[in-house]
């Protein structure tokens, strides 16, 4: 084809916005474009969905359905074709509950920390391997879980750790998705999206037969003028 | 026109024929202690074909070889001149069957019984098969029997299959001085690496994996492989991965000679899409993977896949090279996770009317304000066997936790956390 013709073609398309979630067309800047995370209500709030060449916050207690939402995320992207990571320190995140979710695993890197080493060491080597993929310029989001860690381990890390993962992921069309279980990340421009437990929902009264059907969810952005949106998320059998 | 070499004697090494015929032309096919070559062309450089046989013959005997060689329009022709005929033998075209004729009829490949069967028929030469009416042989003998007379008339029966050159990507620097350190290496490797890569790409081949033998200073070898997760032949990303590699298994002493050996695989041919989503350059994620070698070495990086078993959790873990997209029908609604404690919590339950009332265990501590189940899994009765009693079950403090009883050991563990 030739290249006059395939310019042309590719005008179109992004006239006609046959494709809104296909690949980047020549000199299509992607940066702008969030990548949503899959709830409706979650995307209203952020302006679409988590932004691009920024570092995103995602913290709660726990069942608060942070995981989940971001999997979401994680699940919509590589959907789409893209590639995604997961640097999990702690080594909790478990393939058949994502798999349930959408994530088609052969397009997610999946990076686990070193049980036996103190946890420090793991979450350093996490950073670095972070860092490194972020830079790498091959994955659409960079998730970093450290959400089994306190707050006060994480809060060891050098100061500037977040600042710096922020400038490398700026020039990147990548989402780098800090997943933790309360406020680390001081510094950075991205969104912190906090979530709130709303409580277990179960499939009826008590007594046999009864399921866990989901978790209730909320979810506030912004400090200072919080801004709150309410998700479920269904539970996998 | 065709020529051939024979060598009557078993030759000491292997090849040696192959290479005297390459001095000569590039189309040759080697057949053990004989060689045909392709002399189509090479009339214009020779004055006559005689001389060219003779330049066949001298250059085996510069080796220390006795040929015997032929010349002739046809492959078959010289072939079996050069396997029957001492010496140079020129057949003129159009003569083939003649000069044939009364060489043994044991030139021709033949199956004992086949040979018997002309014994008895007291064929003994080429001549005698070469007489024998086409037609009657070959509603005697069949296709066989047809194609022999033709073999024996010096007719071609296939073409010549020339012998591809056994390939070597393989790249040597010694040094005058032994170097130190991976600042130095690294200009060194890239003297040795362009030219690899340059001759594996004008071949059309790319490098599955790359062998390094550095000699130290004390002539101890070493060895680094190195096999990225896609064949490459950029010269730049090579570098990176074999200084990543020796950064992390850097060699005790200084080095004194490099050798870089390719392992060639033919390129990959990829059909690109305008609307499919780009895949990710094989360099740069073999670049990014190497960079990651503590959690790529120690098996902790790459993807899982789910194994076919009901037992909860299974996985392994495979290398990551993303292929084309798969078809993964999206949720209808947004799932919760498990967050997994790898292994489960060994845990204290209290039970109340056989329903979970309270949990202990590390970092999971509560009374049990709502449950589900239980549900009862087992499985592997064959193999490593587990039975199962699991409930879902909302804790005070907050948190719900997927609980279980192990029914093999009757002991409870917590498996994971919703979230």
């Amino acid at each position: 084809m030739s290249t006059a013709l395939k310019a042309a073609l590719e005008d179109l398309l992004r006239r006609r916005r046959l494709q809104d979630d296909g690949p980047p067309l020549r000199g299509e800047d992607r940066r702008l474009c969030p990548l949503p995370t899959g709830l409706r209500g979650v995307d209203a709030l952020v302006g679409g969905g988590l932004p691009r060449g920024e570092l995103s916050e995602v913290y709660g207690p726990r069942s608060s359905g942070r995981t989940g939402l971001v999997l979401s995320l994680v699940a919509g992207c590589v959907g789409r074709g893209s590639l995604a990571a997961w640097v999990d320190p702690a080594d909790c995140f478990a393939p058949a509950s994502a798999a349930a979710a959408g994530v088609d695993l052969a397009r997610l890197l999946w990076l686990r920390g070193d049980m036996r080493g103190p946890r420090t060491r793991r979450l350093t080597e996490a950073v670095a391997a972070v860092a490194t993929l972020a830079g790498s310029g091959l994955f659409e989001v960079v998730v970093l879980d450290v959400a089994a860690f306190p707050a006060h381990d994480v809060g060891r890390l050098p100061g500037p750790t977040w600042i710096r993962l922020q400038r490398i992921v700026a020039d990147s069309p990548a989402a780098l998705v800090l997943l933790a279980d309360a406020h680390v990340a001081h510094g950075p421009r991205g969104p912190s999206l906090e979530l709130r437990a709303d409580g277990p929902r179960w499939s009826g009264a008590a007594g046999p037969g009864r399921l866990l059907r989901g978790l209730g969810a909320e979810l506030s952005v912004g400090r200072h003028r919080p801004r709150l949106a309410a998700f479920e998320l269904e539970a996998s059998v | 026109m065709y020529g051939c070499l024979h060598s009557p004697r078993p030759l000491s090494a292997e090849g040696a024929l192959v290479d005297i015929a390459r001095e000569f032309t590039p189309r040759v096919e080697g057949l053990g202690t004989t060689v045909l070559l392709d002399l189509q062309g090479l009339a214009r450089v020779w004055e006559s074909p005689a001389v060219l046989g003779q330049g066949l013959i001298e250059a085996g005997r510069g080796r220390g070889l006795d040929l015997q060689a032929a010349l002739a329009s046809t492959r078959m022709a010289a072939l079996l001149a050069a396997r029957g005929r001492a010496g140079l033998t020129v057949i003129p075209p159009g003569r083939e069957s003649e000069v044939l004729a009364p060489l043994p009829l044991e030139l021709l490949p033949l199956a004992p019984e086949r040979r018997d069967l002309f014994h008895r028929w007291g064929l003994l030469t080429l001549g005698d098969l070469a007489a024998l009416p086409a037609v009657g042989l070959s509603e005697r003998l069949g296709s066989d029997g047809a194609r022999l007379r033709r073999m024996a008339r010096g007719e071609d029966d296939q073409p010549l299959v020339a012998t591809p050159r056994a390939e070597s990507f393989e790249c040597t620097l010694e040094l005058e001085w032994p170097v130190d350190g991976l600042e130095p290496l690294s200009f060194l490797l890239a003297r040795v690496l362009e030219p690899l890569c340059a001759g594996l790409r004008a071949r059309g081949r790319r490098a599955a994996g790359l062998v390094l033998d550095l000699v130290l200073v004390d002539r101890r070898p070493y060895r680094r492989v190195v096999r990225p997760a896609a064949p490459s032949a950029d010269p730049r990303t090579w570098r990176t991965l074999a200084l990543l590699d020796l950064e992390a298994h850097p060699p005790d002493e200084a080095v004194a000679k490099i050798t870089v050996r390719a392992e060639a695989t033919p390129a990959r041919h990829v059909q690109f899409s305008l609307l499919d989503p780009a895949q990710p350059s094989p360099e740069r994620l073999a670049e990014t993977l190497a960079r990651l070698q503590p959690w790529t070495a120690a098996g902790r990086a790459g993807a899982a896949v789910l194994v076919d078993t009901h037992r909860p959790g299974a996985f392994v873990m495979s290398s990551f090279g993303p292929g084309a997209p798969a078809a993964v029908p999206p949720p209808t609604s947004p799932r919760a996770a498990m967050r997994v404690f790898r292994p489960p919590l060994p845990a204290h339950v209290s039970l109340v009317d056989g329903e979970p009332a309270f949990v202990s265990a590390a970092a999971v501590r509560g009374a049990v304000v709502d449950r589900a189940g239980p549900w009862r899994a087992s499985g592997d009765w064959w193999d490593v066997a587990w039975s199962r009693e699991e409930w879902d079950v909302a804790l005070r403090g907050g948190g719900v936790y997927r609980i279980f009883r192990d029914r093999m050991r009757d002991a409870w563990f917590v498996e994971g956390e919703m979230d």
